[in-house]
């Protein structure tokens, strides 16, 4: 029984990667009132994952109400997307953090978070 | 001879917009890469026993964080604490698990693996040099009081952040 014990078997050589830019956005005025807009990058070289989650974060990593085109973003390998982050004026202040974690697939071993900072 | 003459001026700014530069262009900022180098595997020594280290028939996960700004980042990583996806266990795992600096692209990262921070399951690294740094993380699962592990398949997730400073 115990030589049925299958494990996690995956191609271990491939590297993957997890890419958001920029490091330090800034948050500008929004074609509507009261609502300020920022814009990330993000990069998918993880041939395990495709979808990213969108979150965003006070300093005491409490989530902040946020619109954006998706809160999870479907992306193919190799894809780089481009996506808007909408903060409510009364909350923009309160923003530390906005981050994409990896949605990982069955199999999957790592989880990839990068957190961006507003300064 | 006339006519040479107007058909050369007439051909000679096509021509020079064959001489034309094709500018590249490109934009480097400050970013951080998390990179899976290597998957992780679990070996089986014992019936109760899943472990990455090499002894035990494991592979170690290794993975790489890259920055190009020094100073810019925090690198946390956070070995298992459950699996993701495993047959039905009727009894408690106990978990344990490292993570260590295994190799930098800069002489001056070598005080990371001292000045790194434990907390729980998660070790934070202060990416204080721009380059690259590869981090392995062991991670051992022992079943109940020498229980068995039931047979199948088990996976458990390494959790690696790059948190803007």
């Amino acid at each position: 029984m115990r030589a049925m014990l299958l494990l996690a078997l995956l191609p271990f050589c491939n590297a993957v990667a997890h890419e958001m830019t920029p490091t330090y956005p800034t948050f500008s005025k929004s074609f509507m009132a009261g609502i300020s807009v920022t814009t990330l990058n993000l990069f998918n070289k993880r041939t395990d994952v495709s979808y990213y989650e969108i979150g965003v974060f006070t300093d005491e990593w409490e989530p902040i109400p946020f619109v954006s085109q998706y809160t999870v973003i479907p992306m193919k390998y190799l894809d780089t997307v481009s996506f808007d982050v909408y903060v409510s004026n009364l909350s923009v202040g309160s923003v530390e953090y906005i981050c994409s974690v990896s949605q990982i697939q069955a199999g999957s071993t790592v989880s990839s978070k990068i957190c961006s900072r507003i300064k | 001879m006339k006519k040479v003459l107007i058909a050369s001026l007439i051909l000679a700014p096509h021509i020079s917009a064959y001489a034309e530069d094709t500018p590249i262009v490109g934009n480097v900022q400050t970013r951080c890469l998390i990179t899976t180098d290597t998957n992780g595997v679990y070996g089986n020594p014992l019936p109760s026993k899943l472990s990455t280290a090499a002894a035990d028939g494991g592979v170690v996960p290794v993975i790489r964080y890259d920055v190009t700004l020094a100073d810019a980042y925090l690198a946390k990583v956070t070995t298992p604490t459950a699996f993701s996806s495993s047959p039905a266990l009727s009894d408690s795992v106990t978990w344990t698990g490292s993570t260590a600096v295994t190799k930098t692209s800069d002489a001056g990262m070598s005080g990371y693996e001292a000045a790194k921070v434990v907390y729980g399951p998660t070790t934070q690294f202060d990416l204080t040099i721009a380059g690259s740094t590869w981090f392995s993380s062991s991670s051992t699962a022992v079943y109940g009081v020498s229980k068995s592990f039931v047979g199948g398949s088990y996976t458990a997730i390494v959790l690696a952040e790059c948190i803007a400073k």
